[in-house]
């Protein structure tokens, strides 16, 4: 599990081009949207493709999204629920 | 009547201010170029490193006219028009996006967003908040004719100023110039507008 | 200075011209249906024109390459324009604008350099933008004054106000304002990768929109200013009453919750023409069917308009939303709804949105008298404009 958070971290750092963050700068229960991390809508969209280009989830709908990227803890939690 | 209170150029080995070197580009990738005029503006804007190059570029321009023009903000939100053009439109994140779905893969909505030119003025009313009027028209060359008359409609109605601002980033190359137009000449650089004088600033340099 | 509107044009999902058009509006005959014309190995529902290219080409007696967007915007522009000559003493431009360009036939190319070693390279030349423009206003003889703007879905309203205030500016006398866009791939994967693409037939005002469905098409009409219509003697079928362009300054595809970009609009389009919202007959509105667009167009309204929001409705129920033609195609509504009194109906709406409880005009309103329509156009960028259309 701590190698995935570190994993996805890292991906999401990567992926949103977040350049001026380092996986240290991303505590496992802090709010990615909102205060914490200040991503968006756009950043939640990107974050459902990494879920399925990278653990095979697919998420039809966007509301789903809201739950699932609170915190990295949740998003590790739901992925190795849903992996495949 | 209307002025040019600022301008600058950016090119892919060069930018200037109001005609001024400012600074110049050893070599480099276009990345490394844009990167090394963000990291000399020393400001902190997370959002900047998710935009695509032209928005970038528009971004960059702005501050430095910005930095030339304090008085900037003493314009209400609404007052400033935002006005750009280029040559080929989003074309080269159009193809980003393509290669992104190409070949069974996902598109991606970060790319997607900024498959339209005039996306580059949203980042910048954004930044600014301002509220004012936006346009981006697509032209073959630089057309000083337009600028000039459009900010002259602008400016003796709807708006108190304008940035305009021609913007091209593509085959590995950047050529853009932005100008700020005010009712007055604040600064005293004696540009008055017209399409004579925008054509022999823009190619100045 | 009065601007007059002598000439409409319009191809969209529901018809070839505007007859055709005004008869499904009329009749709730919407456009959209299950995807046939273009070649898609996808089963999605669009708000296609029902012509093949080749077919349009043979009708438009033109000559290929020419992207499809080319190709509707012709039909479109055509139809405004005709019965109109060239006059030396009638200084006469274009405008037309387009998001999406010669994507359509940059996307067989793209294909066919992956599929063979000899692709149609001429495919390829037809992508630029101000290209779209170029081929129309070839196809018409103007050249005095030709320009191509793109800033996403307000295009078509965009090209409506840079054409009038070059009246205004008495720098044009005639000017054929529009725009057209075309389906591509291109479009239906970004706005999938939005995730606000819907599955199902778009439903605008509702409490349970889920998304827009793409359409295509152009429309096109022409401006006039007294001094040309002395010497062209067209009929006046309606007049410009205001217009006005802001910027949302929220987010890259996002309204603003509070609705301040589009509020700004409406009101400013307001002030500038002089008009009293008690005045306004009717509101073609934006109404893409996405959450987002529908609230905040909502809050939008309320704000100006207060407890009195006129009579509203979303075409694009019959059309699909066709990007950058759209403000022009409404603007085409907007002089029908005018000349003819009435309100076109939204499709396929039944419960009103929780937050904001507006009800849009669901059958078609004969009852009252049509002076000033508004149409708005708001694009990503957070580009914002309305245009408003009175009896001439």
């Amino acid at each position: 599990m701590e190698n995935l958070k570190r994993e996805l971290k890292e991906q999401i750092i990567e992926r949103l081009n977040l350049e001026d963050v380092n996986v240290e700068d991303i505590a496992d229960d802090m709010p990615l949207f909102g205060g914490g991390l200040g991503l968006d809508s756009i950043d939640a969209l990107e974050l459902i493709v990494l879920l399925e280009n990278d653990y095979g989830i697919e998420l039809t709908n966007p509301e789903e999204g809201k739950e699932i990227f609170q915190t990295v803890n949740s998003m590790s939690d739901f992925i190795s629920r849903n992996r495949k | 009547m209307s002025y040019i209170s600022s301008y600058c150029h950016i090119s892919s080995t060069i930018y200037s201010v109001n005609g001024q070197v400012a600074n110049t580009f050893e070599s480099g990738t276009l990345d490394e170029i844009i990167s090394e005029l963000y990291t000399s503006l020393d400001i902190k804007y997370s959002k900047f490193h998710k935009m695509d190059q032209l928005s970038k570029i528009g971004f960059i321009g702005t501050e430095l006219i910005k930095r030339d023009f304090p008085a900037i903000d003493n314009y209400g939100e609404n007052d400033i028009a935002v006005l750009f053009a280029n040559r080929r439109s989003s074309a080269t994140t159009d193809i980003n996006f393509l290669d992104s779905y190409q070949d069974g893969g996902i598109p991606s909505p970060s790319l997607f967003v900024y498959t339209l030119p005039n996306i580059v003025i949203g980042e910048i009313s954004i930044r600014n908040k301002w509220f004012g009027e936006n346009m981006f028209t697509i032209s073959n060359h630089f057309d000083a004719n337009y600028f000039a008359n459009y900010c002259d409609i602008l400016l003796q109605k709807s708006s108190e100023a304008a940035l305009c601002g021609w913007v091209n980033v593509d085959d590995n190359k950047i050529e853009a110039f932005f100008f700020f137009i005010t009712k007055k000449d604040i600064k005293q650089l004696n540009l008055q507008l017209n399409s004579e004088k925008l054509t022999e600033i823009y190619r100045a340099i | 200075m009065s601007i007059y509107i002598t000439g409409v044009g319009v191809i969209s999902a529901i018809g070839l011209n505007v007859e055709e058009n005004y008869q499904s509006l009329r009749n709730k005959k919407t456009g959209i249906e299950p995807i046939n014309y273009f070649p898609s190995t996808k089963n999605i529902l669009v708000g296609e024109v029902k012509l093949s290219s080749d077919d349009l080409i043979a009708q438009l007696n033109v000559t290929a390459p020419i992207s499809r967007t080319s190709l509707l915007g012709l039909a479109a522009a055509k139809e405004a324009w005709e019965g109109n000559q060239h006059d030396a003493s009638i200084r006469t431009g274009i405008i037309s604008s387009t998001s999406v360009g010669g994507m359509d036939n940059s996307e067989q190319y793209y294909k066919q350099r992956l599929e063979s070693d000899t692709p149609d390279i001429s495919l390829i030349t037809t992508h630029d933008s101000g290209t779209t423009t170029e081929r129309i206003a070839t196809a018409l003889g103007i050249s005095g004054y030709i320009n191509t703007l793109s800033t996403a879905c307000s295009s078509g309203a965009n090209a409506i106000m840079l054409g009038a205030r070059l009246i205004e500016q008495n720098r044009l006398d005639r000017v054929l304002v529009g725009g057209s866009d075309s389906f591509t791939n291109f479009t239906e994967e970004g706005f999938r990768s939005l995730m606000i693409y819907s599955d199902d037939w778009v439903k605008p005002f509702d409490e349970n929109r889920n998304g827009l469905n793409l359409g295509e098409g152009g429309g096109f009409i022409l401006l006039e200013n007294e001094k040309s219509l002395n010497i062209t003697n067209n009929k006046k079928l309606a007049a410009l009453g205001g217009w006005a362009n802001t910027a949302d300054a929220y987010h890259q595809t996002a309204s603003s919750p509070d609705g301040k970009g589009a509020t700004l609009a409406i009101s400013n389009a307001l002030k500038i023409g002089n008009i009293n919202p008690s005045e306004v007959s009717y509101v073609n509105a934006h109404g893409t069917g996405t959450p987002n667009n529908d609230l905040s167009e909502s809050v939008a309204l309320k704000n100006v308009f207060k407890e009195k929001v006129p009579p509203f409705s979303s075409t694009k129920s019959y059309t699909g939303h066709t990007l950058a033609a759209s403000g022009a195609i409404e603007a085409v509504y907007s002089v029908l709804a005018l000349q003819h009194n009435v309100i076109f109906p939204n499709l396929n709406y039944s419960t009103p949105i929780t937050d904001t409880e507006l009800v849009p005009e669901v059958n078609l309103n004969e009852s009252h008298e049509v002076n000033v329509v508004l149409s708005n156009s708001f694009g990503f960028g957070g580009n914002n404009s309305t245009v408003i259309f009175k009896k001439a």
